[in-house]
């Protein structure tokens, strides 16, 4: 975020405070499965555009991060899941994802799926996040605001809209080249695919470069 | 020197050194090592958090701190405090907030305790020695580093006057910094000495807890509250500089105008300054107390007299105790004087931007700054400043010497109106100029170079 943001946003009011619903599993959690329990690996906070919020994630998603080692954590935004609706845009979705960030014990992968993807890309320029993970991006800013601490960014798309003006917009703003995985997006929850997506994503994370 | 040179120093290449691991040594850490700098921070106490931890030997911490500055305008602009925390949180919610910030980012492991810098020093051009104060019975530890950076604080040294009279005072005198416990008011004769914001918030105290309080103020000051308008005064007075320069002045004056006919009905001077020039009185409650006597309010102190204390119009009281909450005086013992720019008529450091050198480019200053506003945030985007620039110089000397030279030319811009003598009037800068001075500077170093 640049200076110049912050002071603007320290005269705007700040959004209602919300009691937000965060799921959380953490390795320890995992009595069935071997999980190696990795206390360097950055902890990863995922969020949705759709309705459910953090429940989206809980059939799959949080079992799987928690399985890699790393404490996995999903947020429901104010108006999805068990968080109340409260006013505010995009930009007060943002603040939700940001207060669930710090309130986890590292600093986390942000995860943002559909229109969560673009709470992911606002709150990641205030907040440093380990790592900015796009999936199936909806509604980004045409120009997203450049993200503090210079994370890596990595943008999964449906390969059906690997070629969208939409995706190569994206594509163009963070200079990534985009990973397209199988299938409608509304499976990235569940299934064989999702499985796909979700290792695909977890060893690009684990991966240093 | 000399004693150190039998044992040859520990060369830690590129790495930053970074001293003192209050607020602004952690908020230093972050930012060196998010921008790819090794980092050794060395703290001389068993803790971290500086002030803000009572465990620390010498914090200045008393009875109930709270923030002065609200939330919104105190917490670090990329790790906010948690949202349902109050307007203006306490000192233990400060130092929690220090704390999770120093765990979330990884940051205990660059911190070495117990280890007090006693002397830095240029070597090899813009490198560091760097000397660890020996432990009792062990030997001094010498290292070296690619540059330094400077976060001792500036509240650790009390600023105390003395009066005639004052060795023969048969109550007890202390500084402000030294009352911890309020119990030691409790049921007494106190007199509270200073107009800052520990004086207040120390005579508040003592208006409730003590038998009497007479508060002794040698200057006109703006007196606060901490809500103005229906908002945390610091951020409706702040929302008010997205207004246009004409409306401004206007609704700021409609803003502060009812406190200062209050404090002039109460018979206070009236301050010589803007409201932005000094650190104003943030407290809501002081105005009440003055107004129903349980603070009385006496000028300048002339002179101690065995069991009395006289002030300059002629009046007396009785104190068993005495608090002097006259401030403190910003000292960096470990530093040679003439690197700080103190020196020739200049008895105070000059520094280039308030944080560099002006005469070694790898050594920096964190948060010696009194900017009547939140501290952390101008902090971050100082070390995030300093920061890039440790990068950029390494890389590309032209563009740094053009850098130079702005930040000189910056320095010169934020200087305030004040007729203040006390210690703290050194370090003031007008908050609104210096912020965008610090963003000029980021965006110079933050712009591509033009090839
Ligand atoms: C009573 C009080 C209330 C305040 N309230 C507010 C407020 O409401 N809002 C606000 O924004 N600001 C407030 N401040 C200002 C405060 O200075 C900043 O908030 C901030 O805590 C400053 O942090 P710092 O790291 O610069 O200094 P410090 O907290 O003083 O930390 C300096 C650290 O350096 C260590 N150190 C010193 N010398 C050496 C050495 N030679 N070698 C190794 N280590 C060393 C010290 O032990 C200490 O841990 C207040 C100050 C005081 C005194
Ligand atoms: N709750 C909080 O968050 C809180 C509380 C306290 C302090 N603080 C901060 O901590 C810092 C230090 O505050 P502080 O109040 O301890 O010190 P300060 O701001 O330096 O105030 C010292 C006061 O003592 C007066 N003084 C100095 N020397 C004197 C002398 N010889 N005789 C009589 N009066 C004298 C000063 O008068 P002049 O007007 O002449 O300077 C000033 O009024 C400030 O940044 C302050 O904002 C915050």
């Amino acid at each position: 975020m640049s200076l110049q943001a912050w002071v603007r946003r320290t005269r705007v009011p700040e959004p209602a405070s919300v009691r937000r619903e965060i799921a959380v599993v953490e390795p320890a959690d995992l009595l069935d499965v071997e999980a190696k329990d990795d206390p360097e690996a950055s902890p990863v906070l995922c969020c949705t555009g759709e309705s459910a919020g953090a429940a989206a994630f809980s059939a799959l998603w949080l079992k799987r991060i928690a399985g890699s080692g790393r404490y996995a954590a999903a947020v429901s935004v104010r108006g999805q899941g068990n968080t109340p609706a409260a006013p505010g845009g995009v930009e007060a979705r943002a603040h939700d994802l940001v207060q669930a960030a710090i309130g986890l014990p590292r600093q986390a992968v942000l995860v943002g799926h559909g229109a969560g993807a673009a709470w992911a890309a606002l709150a990641a320029a205030r907040y440093p996040a380990a790592a900015l993970v796009l999936v199936a991006p909806h509604k980004l800013p045409k120009q997203p605001p450049k993200p503090v601490g210079d994370p890596k960014v990595l943008l999964a798309v449906d390969e059906s809209d690997a070629q969208s003006k939409e995706a190569q917009a994206i594509t163009d703003a963070y200079g990534v080249a985009p990973l397209t995985f199988p299938g409608v997006s509304g499976d990235v929850f569940t299934g064989p695919g999702a499985e796909g997506l979700l290792d695909t994503i977890l060893s690009w994370l684990g991966r240093r470069d | 020197m000399q004693e150190y040179s039998s044992q040859a120093a520990y060369d830690r290449g590129e790495a930053v050194c970074v001293i003192g691991a209050g607020a602004a040594g952690l908020i230093a850490v972050k930012n060196l090592r998010e921008n790819g700098f090794e980092v050794d921070c060395y703290e001389r106490d068993t803790v971290l958090g500086g002030l803000w931890n009572p465990e620390n030997q010498h914090s200045p911490l008393y009875p109930n701190t709270h923030l002065v500055t609200s939330r919104s305008q105190t917490e670090i602009p990329d790790f906010p405090m948690p949202d349902d925390w109050p307007d203006y949180p306490s000192a233990s919610q400060m130092l929690d907030y220090l704390k999770r910030y120093a765990s979330h980012f990884g940051l205990a492991e660059h911190i070495w305790y117990g280890s007090e810098i006693s002397h830095v020093e240029p070597v090899e051009g813009s490198r560091f020695e760097v000397v660890v104060k020996p432990a009792a019975g062990s030997a001094a530890r010498r290292l070296r580093y690619g540059a330094v950076i400077i976060a001792t604080g500036h509240h650790w040294v009390p600023n105390l006057p003395s009066y005639p009279g004052q060795d023969g005072f048969r109550g007890t005198v202390l500084h402000s910094s030294q009352l911890k416990d309020g119990s030691r008011l409790r049921g007494k004769s106190v007199l509270v000495v200073g107009g800052g914001n520990s004086g207040i918030d120390i005579a508040c105290e003592a208006a409730v807890n003590a038998a009497e309080c007479v508060h002794s103020v040698r200057r006109g000051y703006w007196y606060l509250p901490k809500y103005l308008g229906g908002e945390p005064a610091d951020y409706a007075l702040a929302r008010l500089r997205r207004r246009p320069s004409w409306l401004r002045g206007f609704l700021t004056d409609r803003l502060l105008k009812g406190h200062r006919e209050l404090s002039a009905r109460m018979g206070m001077e009236a301050p010589d300054h803007r409201h932005t020039d000094e650190e104003p009185i943030r407290n809501g409650r002081y105005l009440e107390h003055v107004g129903d006597g349980s603070i009385r309010r006496r000028p300048d102190v002339a002179r101690f007299d065995g069991g009395e204390v006289a002030f300059t119009d002629g009046t007396t009281v009785r104190p068993d105790v005495v608090v002097l909450a006259t401030g403190y005086k910003p000292k960096i013992a470990c530093c040679p004087p003439g690197l700080l720019g103190v020196e020739g008529d200049s008895a105070h450091p000059k520094l280039l931007a308030r944080m560099f050198s002006p005469r070694v480019e790898t050594l920096a200053v964190a948060g010696l700054v009194e900017p009547g506003v939140g501290t952390l945030p101008i902090v971050h985007w100082q070390t995030h400043a300093i920061s890039h620039w440790l990068h950029i110089r390494k890389g590309d000397p032209e563009r740094a010497a053009n850098f130079r030279q702005q930040v000189v030319s910056e320095s010169a811009q934020y200087a305030v109106d004040s007729t203040g003598i006390s210690p703290r009037h050194q370090l003031a800068v007008d908050a609104e100029e210096y912020l965008a001075g610090l963003g000029r500077i980021i965006d110079t170093l933050e712009q591509e170079p033009v090839k």
